[in-house]
């Protein structure tokens, strides 16, 4: 299964959902969308505007491959969980977002190498990126997320000494 | 015996709520509450406080923000935590000036180089600031401080 979710921002993401939708009638996945705000009508997917965290997390979880903005919360779950991500950012010039902040997270999680998140920037190289994720048969290990663990000491430290 | 804190939980939808629900192990043990956004993807936690987003209309926004008092008034935390956005300024101006809490304030991992607006309004009274990348650190003062991102 491939879930596409692209965040809770007002404005709509409708070039990834057509996009989606218009590769569903080639690929033998399922392709399941959370739309949230975008409006265009998917005619070959599964699809619904929000589910709660918890169930999108179950649908994170059985996935193969993940397509999403650059949105924190999808780019945190699947690496807690080991799900190979795509990441097609939002732009402003599209009014997808009012600023372009998501090519600037892509870029800098690209700029690390991680091994499991694939950054497209070009919806016409959509397809191809999905093929080539979907083909290499090895699927990321979880990995102990450093700065999570970083991150609650500090706070948690600081909590205790006041 | 030490008396026990208690820590305001505060964010908006999406990734804040992610992020939040990252760090819940840092306030394991504490006496806590959550405030945040009302939306189909935050309606699964019970024990938490939700409001109508602030930014959808000025009503919505006189209507959160005199909320927000209530339930601190209430609630009388003597920590706020805040992973973004909007959400935390009005709360943490109220704990800052009114109910003397300690306030600690996480950059959203979405702030790679610029600082977001709930940011820099909340760095001049947060008593931990912290920012997830470390070009941000620039573009703060001495307070911020970079240990690590989520993503």
């Amino acid at each position: 299964m491939i879930f596409v979710t692209v965040g809770n921002h007002y404005q709509g993401f409708d070039r990834l959902i057509k996009k989606a939708d218009e590769i569903a009638s080639r690929t033998s996945y399922d392709i399941v969308i959370q739309r949230g705000y975008s409006k265009y009508v998917s005619k070959n997917v599964k699809y619904f505007d929000f589910v709660p965290m918890n169930e999108a997390i179950e649908f994170i979880k059985m996935s193969e491959l993940v397509i999403s903005h650059a949105g924190i919360g999808t780019i945190i779950l699947c690496k807690e969980y080991g799900i190979p991500l795509i990441i097609f950012p939002r732009r402003k010039e599209y009014e997808e977002h009012g600023t372009d902040h998501q090519v600037e997270i892509a870029r800098a999680i690209e700029g690390r190498g991680d091994d499991h998140i694939y950054v497209v920037y070009d919806e016409e190289q959509l397809e191809a990126k999905i093929v080539e994720v979907l083909a290499g048969k090895q699927k990321p290990t979880p990995k102990a997320n450093e700065g999570k663990a970083s991150l609650i000491r500090t706070i948690r430290t600081f909590i205790e000494n006041l | 015996m030490k008396k026990a804190k208690k820590i305001g939980l505060i964010c908006s939808a999406g990734g804040h709520y992610t992020e939040m629900l990252q760090l819940w192990q840092a306030f394991e043990g504490y006496p806590k509450f959550l405030l945040t956004y009302q939306e189909v993807t935050t309606m699964d936690r019970v024990g938490t406080h939700y409001l109508e987003n602030i930014f959808r209309s000025p009503i919505a926004f006189i209507i959160g923000v005199v909320k927000i008092f209530l339930i601190l008034l209430k609630e009388k935390p003597h920590i706020l935590f805040s992973t973004g956005s909007e959400i935390a300024a009005p709360a943490f101006y109220f704990g800052k000036f009114i109910f003397r809490t300690k306030l600690i304030y996480l950059e959203c991992s979405a702030q790679v180089y610029r600082p977001s607006l709930t940011g820099k309004c909340v760095y001049p009274i947060a008593d931990l600031f912290l920012v997830q990348w470390e070009p941000l650190l620039k573009r703060y003062g001495p307070k911020a401080k970079y240990v690590g991102g989520l993503i």
